[in-house]
């Protein structure tokens, strides 16, 4: 009995992880979906949003609750920047060029941090409660609850955004067929724009979270790479898929850390990726391009 | 001002170096080279080694990437192959140094194939994907085939042997790490002198009009990737000889992205791309210890501004290639040539 | 397409020539006797880099104004290295061919492991750093090697002897970070918990980079330990291992090793981190006791909190000036044999206090060391212990 409690928690604080997972995928899928560009350097926003809060709360004595949004909002306008800036001019260019562009963006963006921030780790101020929280008998850490609640929340949203708002269906427009999209009279350059910005938002968002739960340092980008696998297995442009590969993932690397040892995790999730990659290269819910010539 | 070559057979037009100043000119750099370790102390000396053996490595994936359309971040690892060859070989079977470098290639040419199956699948960006996963695996295995690897203390390597030496200081090895690079290179541009190499730039350019002209693609590709491998594999040979440890860490992610942003910004798909790429991304790092020196009289706290500002030159060199010259160093300096062969006509 | 290859590579090659020429210049005749340097000073590692930095210069500093030794001064010449083993062999060889240096401080495991065949081709120098690595405390293997401190597996040692005598036949648990680092000591911890009859129920390895630790500390809490000793991590995620360790209610008590004691990263914690045990080899920079002469000086020299790398690197200089004065009072030349037999000869060292016992180093390592227990409200480390020697055999 007592074992399939043991069981029952790690799944769930697997769960909780996945949330984490899931809400940096989204930012992969939303920025993928209207621009067709993989943004590696999703990771690197994640962590300047964990810095941002960081500066609001820590260092300008902000409540959370302002320093929250300031955080994502910050993160928004970077994305916003980066679109107009570097990536505008790259369109039409090969995909992998701009998928380079993107990394180098995120080796550029480690360097400022480490400018304005140094290097040291450094914890967040605590601002969800430590109580534990117990569903019957089994124990979830509550930031653990608290990141999945969020993005469960959020994908919720941007699911129910993508079905019935109008810059939504825009954006699914852009995604089935550019030129079509145009002539239609969507602003498809705004919409570029539009998917960065929220894209940007949602990961700095999971950086603030990320942060809370194991603070922050200019390394914490590398987490990017495993909501990559997430977003590779899940299919590129599938918000569906991002969330249940992050909670998949989320769970598989739970229960290899607790019944196989903490090494294992990595390799089982590239191994993962691997037979993904191979049996389904589009993903488990992402759609399947012909190739014409 | 060169008006023009006459060639008068197929085998001029083939040929690497056309015209009598680009022959004379590289005598000029090929002395130069013999020069160079007479003439600096260790420490540029230990630079010019590591930049050789960077050229390697990125000629390397150049042919895979630049040439074959086919984007692996999965360099760095396969120089892990090659630099664990050498160093087991050198350990458990003591054969002779150039023996170890061609195992340590061929060890990491079969990898390589192993790890370009799933382009029969993939390709672009997912198989760049996979190539990460491939060498995140990689890195488990060393870690924990620990008989072979020595897990995470890694292996110390013996020294390079010629009778009657060991090949300890840099000095020493550039005489071999040099000359193996030269061979490398020259061997990378002759492929492209052959069937197989026009087949990599047909791949490259649409892989399935490769095909219907008759290009078996799965064999091609995985040449491909074998060559490629084989490159990294040397180089992290020559590596292990250089560093003398190698540990799981040798090798980080961190470095097949170095690879992959030396040939972007030394331009793909040609040669000379991937040479003048590695050389300038392993000397910009270091020159700007330089300016960091020189700036620290007027600056608080110089030295620790270096490491964030190469992270941010690194990215910014990235960056703005890509966006500004695409085809890279390899291009500006074929303008600057161009520019000298037509002035004082054209300015 | 070579004829340009010639012109970048021969403007490259021209311009390093010419810097070369000109740092060759630069090379200093004064006969300092010159302390080379890979420090981390930027990078994961660089807050100890900058403290370990600041502690051998006002070492240096104290030297110097006392006259130096011999009537030469000491002089650091260092480099940032960012904690990148590449990065840390070019600094070594830029520094070795700009001075004439006997002694170095390495950044890293990586860096000693690749730089030690150099050293024993050259016998030139003796180096310390910041790596407490188990396998360089071998003075087989690596015979110009020293570190000022015990090494991880003896820091454990000493965890496992203040273990044994307050809670005889605890159960432990071992968290590791899947690293070189992190696995440095678990071999020998085995066998010296064995030995001391500890029980060690449960090791667990979180992947580097990890973030959520919620599943560790369940692996904890049915471990039910009395002890949980943690290597391979500065800070992250200690605190919240911890925190999520005290909701749960678990009595088990945590302790680290030297490189995560730092009393600064625990009071940016906060309250979770009251009761973290550690093992740490000096004393801190507010310890007042009445012995240490030497803190007293640090203190008027800094005005403000120092780190543990600070401590670390003041005693490396001191280790580092000793056997320097040792070798030139024998009417020796400097080199890796002669430091190192001069160090090997430190027997009963009075540090000034820095240790709180005075030190031998009969190989490459200082055995000893005190277990300190952070207190939150004070936002200092007590120490909870004395000082405990390992004797090596």
């Amino acid at each position: 009995m007592s074992d399939w409690l043991f069981f029952i928690e790690v799944s769930l604080a697997g769960l909780g992880s996945g949330a984490l997972l899931s809400l940096t995928a989204l930012a992969f899928v939303l920025i993928y979906k209207a621009t067709q560009v993989v943004n590696l350097a999703v990771g690197e926003i994640l962590m300047l949003g964990g810095y941002l809060f960081f500066a609001f709360a820590a260092g300008m004595g902000l409540s959370p609750w302002v320093a929250i949004p300031l955080a994502v909002i910050g993160g928004g306008i970077v994305g916003g920047i980066v679109e107009r800036g570097i990536i505008r001019p790259m369109l039409g260019e090969a995909a992998i060029s701009v998928f380079m562009v993107t990394v180098g963006l995120g080796s550029v963006l480690v360097g400022l941090v480490e400018l304005i921030w140094g290097t040291d780790p450094r914890s967040l101020p605590n601002f969800i409660a430590t109580a534990p929280l117990f569903l019957g008998e089994a124990y979830v850490s509550r930031k653990i609850a608290v990141a999945f609640v969020v993005a469960g929340i959020v994908v919720t949203v941007f699911l129910v955004l993508f079905r019935f708002w109008r810059g939504g269906v825009a954006l699914r427009a852009t995604a089935t067929d550019q030129a079509a999209a145009y002539s239609c009279g969507i602003n498809v350059p705004g919409v570029f724009s539009l998917a960065w910005i929220i894209g940007c938002a949602t990961a700095a968002g999971a950086g603030v979270l990320l942060g809370a739960i194991s603070g922050i340092s200019p390394t914490m980008g590398i987490f990017g790479l495993s909501a990559l696998v997430v977003v590779i297995v899940g299919g590129l442009d599938s918000i569906l898929g991002a969330l249940v590969g992050g909670l998949a993932l989320g769970l598989i690397q739970s229960w290899t850390g607790t019944y196989l040892g903490g090494e294992y995790t990595s390799v089982v999730t590239f191994s993962l990726l691997i037979v993904a990659l191979m049996i389904r290269p589009y993903g488990l819910f992402g759609t399947h391009e012909i190739e014409r010539l | 001002m060169i008006i023009g070559t006459a060639k008068e057979s197929y085998r001029a037009d083939e040929a690497l170096l056309t015209t009598k100043p680009q022959r004379v000119w590289m005598a000029i750099f090929l002395a130069f080279l013999v020069i160079v370790p007479f003439s600096v102390n260790d420490y540029w000396l230990y630079m010019v080694c590591l930049m050789t053996i960077n050229v390697v490595a990125a000629t390397g994936l150049n042919i895979l990437t630049g040439f074959t359309g086919q984007v692996s971040l999965g360099q760095a690892a396969f120089m892990a192959v090659g630099a664990y060859t050498v160093a087991w070989m050198e350990r458990d079977l003591g054969t002779p140094f150039l023996v170890n470098l061609v195992g340590a290639g061929l060890a990491a040419a079969a990898l390589g194939i192993v790890v370009g199956i799933p382009s029969l699948r993939v390709k672009g960006l997912y198989l760049a994907i996979a190539t990460i996963a491939a060498s995140f695996i990689l890195h488990f295995v060393f870690v924990h085939w620990e008989s072979v690897t020595g897990g995470n203390t890694g292996i110390n390597v013996a020294p390079a042997r010629i009778p009657g030496m060991e090949l300890t200081t840099y000095f020493q090895l550039y005489w071999v790490i040099m000359p193996v690079t030269i061979i490398m290179v020259v061997a990378a541009a002759n492929i492209f002198r052959t069937r197989i190499g026009r087949a990599f730039i047909a791949i490259r350019d649409r892989d399935i009009s490769a095909e219907v002209l008759g290009i078996p693609l799965l064999q091609y590709k995985l040449m491909s990737f074998a060559i490629a491998s084989f490159y990294a594999g040397v180089a992290g040979g020559m590596w292990a000889y250089f560093f003398r440890v190698v540990t799981p860490e040798s090798f980080p992610f961190m470095m097949s992205i170095f690879l992959l942003a030396a040939i972007i910004v030394g331009g793909m798909g040609t040669i000379l791309g991937g040479v003048v790429g590695a050389v300038f991304m392993t000397i910009t790092p270091e020159l700007l210890r330089f300016v960091v020196e020189w700036v620290s009289p007027w600056v608080p706290n110089a030295g620790t501004l270096l490491s964030p500002v190469r992270t941010i030159v690194f990215g910014g060199l990235i960056i703005g290639f890509l966006v500004f010259e695409p085809q890279g160093l390899a291009e500006i300096i074929q303008r600057v040539r161009r520019f000298f062969r037509l002035w004082p006509f054209r300015t | 397409m070579f004829k340009t290859t010639r012109r970048t590579m021969m403007g490259l090659m021209a311009g390093a020539a010419s810097l070369a020429i000109g740092v060759g210049a630069a090379r200093a005749q004064d006969g300092d006797i010159v302390i080379g340097g890979s420090l981390p000073m930027t990078g994961v590692f660089g807050f100890a880099g900058v403290a370990v930095e600041a502690g051998m210069q006002d070492y240096i500093k104290i030297v110097n104004d006392q006259g130096g030794i011999g009537g030469r001064n000491l002089r650091l010449a260092y480099e940032d290295t960012a904690y990148k083993v590449d990065q840390s062999v070019a600094v070594f060889n830029k520094l070795t061919s700009q001075d004439e240096i006997h002694l170095y401080y390495g950044d890293s495991t990586g860096f000693a492991k690749t730089i030690a065949p150099e050293l024993a081709r050259s016998g030139e120098m003796i180096m310390g750093g910041a790596s407490f690595a188990s396998e360089l405390n071998d003075p087989e293997a690596y015979p110009y090697i020293f570190m000022a401190g015990p090494d991880y597996s003896e820091m454990f040692g000493i965890l496992l002897e203040y273990i044994a005598q307050e809670t005889p036949g605890a159960r432990l648990v071992l968290v590791n970070s899947d690293t070189e680092f992190g696995r440095d000591p678990i071999e020998s911890t085995r066998a010296k918990a064995a030995e001391l009859g500890l029980e060690i129920v449960e090791e667990i390895i979180t992947a580097p980079g990890s973030v959520d630790v919620s599943t560790e500390v369940l692996k904890l809490r049915r471990a039910r330990p009395d002890y949980t000793l943690f290597h391979g991590y500065v800070l992250s995620p200690l605190p919240e291992f911890m925190s999520q360790a005290k909701q749960l209610g678990l009595e088990t008590k945590f302790m680290g090793t030297f490189w995560s004691m730092d009393s600064s990263l625990w009071e940016g914690v906060g309250e979770a981190a009251d009761g973290f045990m550690g093992v740490m080899p000096y004393r801190y920079y507010y310890d007042d006791a009445e012995n240490a002469p030497m803190m007293e000086t640090i203190r008027e020299m800094r005005p403000d909190y120092q780190a543990t790398g600070y401590m670390q690197g003041f005693l490396s200089a001191m280790l580092m000036a000793e056997s320097a004065r040792r070798v030139l009072d024998n009417g020796e030349e400097l080199n890796g044999k002669t430091l190192k037999a001069a160090m090997n000869t430190i027997e009963d060292f009075d540090t000034g206090g820095i240790m709180g016992v005075p030190i031998s180093v009969p190989g490459n390592s200082v055995p000893v060391g005190r277990v300190y227990q952070f207190d939150a409200s004070a936002g200092r480390m007590v120490a909870v212990s004395d000082w405990i020697s390992l004797d090596k055999e």
